[in-house]
């Protein structure tokens, strides 16, 4: 989710598209000289000796989403006295794992919770000691497990969101609880997707898959999927969006009745026209980020505190109320928040509402790149 | 012979001395563009290559050498194995040639103009119209669908105008081919128009003096002398928009929706959000040949070298 800020916000969009460019250029450069992270493959552990706080250098590099530098989401780090962050950004979570791979040095950083495989793979991150957290036992476990591998605790996951239809209420019928809605004939001409293969796992669940294993079908399902996406996409679709204000501006104006959005989307227009967003009974899509602990890190207990700062319940009011992202602390002031966001979020009880099998939490799919060449041929064929 | 022969070994050492002056000042010269040719253009390539063939992965431990990918990109179906990845391709090339002839056609005009009418004020007239174009390209695309989309100042005007209907929607404008079309010929064309100006500029007007002498009518003199001179400036400009075009994909991105999804496309996504760098890089480097190729034989079949000459 954090990629859409960086990569495609709208006061951002000329200068992340630059940037991504030369991310991209300089990744490749740098990927090919890069120094040996670890060739391995194996989860690694610490490199050094984790010494006292005192000796630690003490600037903590975050390498983070576009936003994320805001001083509200880590405030209790710099009232506790620790000096001012040093943050680099990122476009998307591929790019900073092609950086991370170069040679390029942070000490946290903050992926969906579906690349914290890939980071280990590398060898890149180290698991968080959660006993340095105090604010660690307020966290959701549901989106906590997300952030597991082998039992160890390698992302802490702080925010969180669906992957869900979002409908005009006065075009469509709001009682269908299906994915259906980004496929369907009564929107034709005013459906939007967003760019990525999750349509696919979309178009699955929608002819009645279980959610869980729309991550990971086989190649005749997803081929089955490519058809059903490219068939409905070429009656009945109206563009795929990359930039979320353009798609915010296209439900606003009409031109759209049916898109992926997150809930973010929602918060941003139900107040504006009537909508309507839908977590589709069979299982929802969610999503979860956080952050993970790099494995040479000199700022070992630095990096705890930074992530106990987002991990609190005042980041987590202000993160659902200003930007209509959920967060994983469970001690969120409800009173605080509209009731309304609460309700269609199901923020009243978060663990239910993200456990299965009302949500299906993003997770590592080691045949990607299959799902990803389904999708281009989507792409290519509409 | 007695008297010459001291003669040739006086004068021979002086003019050694300056052939070496001159390739050493020679070589000061070109090592800097040359160097900046080798970092920035010949070993990305060469890098690219190797991630084609596996020789560069990203992970590290699955390093491999193969052709596997390449002969995935070449037989799938989804890629250049099947009508739809071919058709891609020639699409991304028809609209890449359709955009460079188009950018030709229209600025040409302009800097026949700039270069030849406008006199003292040429100079003024051609920074008035590439003023617009040092905005950001980004931004100028952006602002095309403010102008294209359902909602923007097109439509409405018409629906204002009762041209349209309240609900209807020209569906051909927006997210659509021609928009993409549309935009990247607006977008090129002052570039285009800048090396047909020095060409046009460049020209000897007792040529068409001469002509006109002769007997010859405007358009004769446009046809036999003109446009014959120029074509180095007619030929850089195409080339100079054909190359960057192909691979675009920005611009589809932005206006043209579901319709405007070209081999760039592809090449942008696997580098990003499909993070399938292999399959990237075989897609960068068969578009690379393939440029190459197709501009090899443009210029044999124009024949280049008699033009410049």
């Amino acid at each position: 989710m954090g990629q859409l800020d960086a990569v495609l916000g709208n006061a951002a969009t000329r200068r992340t598209f630059l940037k991504g460019t030369g991310v991209l250029a300089a990744s490749g450069i740098l990927a090919a000289c890069r120094k040996n992270v670890d060739a391995s493959g194996a989860a690694a552990a610490p490199t050094g000796s984790i010494g006292p706080i005192e000796d630690e250098p003490g600037v903590l590099h975050a390498h983070e989403w576009a936003g994320y530098d805001a001083k509200w989401l880590y405030q209790d780090y710099l009232d506790a006295g620790y000096p001012q962050p040093k943050f680099s950004f990122l476009v998307n979570t591929e790019g900073a794992l092609a950086k991370t791979q170069a040679g390029f040095d942070w000490d946290v950083t903050h992926p969906e919770s579906g690349y914290i495989q890939d980071y280990l793979n590398m060898g890149a991150i180290q698991p968080w000691d959660t006993s340095l957290m105090p604010n660690y036992k307020s966290l959701n476990p549901v989106i906590e497990a997300s952030g597991q591998i082998d039992g160890k605790q390698y992302e802490i996951g702080l925010d969180w969101g669906y992957s869900a239809p979002l409908i005009r209420a006065d075009h469509l019928d709001p009682t269908l609880d299906s994915y259906s809605y980004l496929f369907s004939d009564d929107a034709a001409g005013h459906i939007s997707w967003f760019d990525t293969p999750w349509i696919l796992q979309m178009a699955a669940i929608a002819q009645g898959m279980e959610p869980g294993h729309s991550f990971d079908m086989t190649d005749s399902e997803l081929e089955d999927m490519k058809n059903y996406t490219i068939e409905n996409g070429r009656k009945n679709l109206y563009n795929i969006w990359v930039n979320y204000q353009d798609m915010w501006d296209d439900v606003q104006t009409g031109n759209v009745w049916a898109t992926y959005a997150w809930p973010d989307a929602y918060v941003a227009l139900k107040d504006k026209v009537d909508v309507a967003y839908i977590r589709p009974s069979g299982g929802t899509l969610a999503w979860v980020e956080g952050l993970v602990l790099r494995s040479d890190t000199q700022n070992y207990h630095h990096a705890h505190a930074f992530a106990d700062a987002w991990s609190s319940a005042m980041v987590g009011t202000r993160l659902i109320k200003s930007w209509g992202y959920g967060h994983a602390n469970l001690d969120v002031d409800l009173n605080d928040i509209d009731p309304d966001v609460v309700k269609v979020f199901g923020l009243d009880d978060p663990q239910k509402s993200l456990s299965e099998p009302q949500s299906y939490l993003d997770r590592y799919q080691a045949n990607r790149n299959a799902y990803n060449r389904a999708w281009n041929e989507v792409k290519a064929s509409l | 012979m007695t008297i010459h022969a001291p003669a040739e070994i006086v004068t021979q050492p002086p003019r050694r001395r300056r052939r070496r002056g001159t390739a050493k000042v020679n070589l000061g010269l070109i090592s800097v563009p040359l160097l900046w040719l080798i970092v920035f253009f010949l070993i990305p390539v060469i890098l690219v290559g190797l991630y084609s063939v596996g020789v560069l992965t990203l992970i590290s431990y699955d390093k491999y050498l193969s052709l596997d990918l390449w002969r995935y990109f070449l037989h799938s179906d989804t890629y250049l194995g099947g009508p739809l990845g071919r058709g891609l391709f020639w699409k991304s090339m028809k609209m890449s040639f359709g955009v460079s002839i188009t950018c030709v056609l229209l600025a040409y005009p302009v800097a026949y103009m700039l270069a030849l009418v406008a006199g003292r004020r040429k100079y003024t007239l051609l920074l008035v119209i590439i003023t617009p174009f040092l905005t950001s390209y980004l931004l100028r695309v952006l602002a095309w669908r403010v102008l294209l989309n359902p909602q923007g100042v097109i439509q409405v005007e018409l629906r204002r105008l009762g041209l349209m209907q309240a609900g209807d929607t020209i569906s051909w404008l927006y997210n659509s081919t021609f928009a993409v079309y549309l935009v990247l010929a607006y977008s090129w064309v002052p570039f285009v128009a800048l090396p047909i100006f020095v060409a046009l500029e460049s020209l000897d007007l007792q040529m068409l003096e001469a002509s006109s002498d002769l007997g010859a009518s405007r358009l004769t003199t446009f046809r036999k002398v003109t446009l014959p001179m120029s074509m180095p400036g007619v030929v850089a400009a195409f080339v100079f928009v054909f190359i960057p075009t192909i691979g675009e994909y920005v611009t589809p991105q932005i206006v043209g929706g579901k319709a405007g999804y070209l081999f760039g496309n592809v090449i942008q996504s696997s580098f990003s959000a499909s993070f399938d760098w292999q399959l990237g890089s075989a897609m960068s480097v068969f578009m690379l040949v393939a440029v190459a190729i197709l501009l090899a034989i443009f210029a044999r079949y124009l024949n280049m070298r008699s033009v410049t000459q």
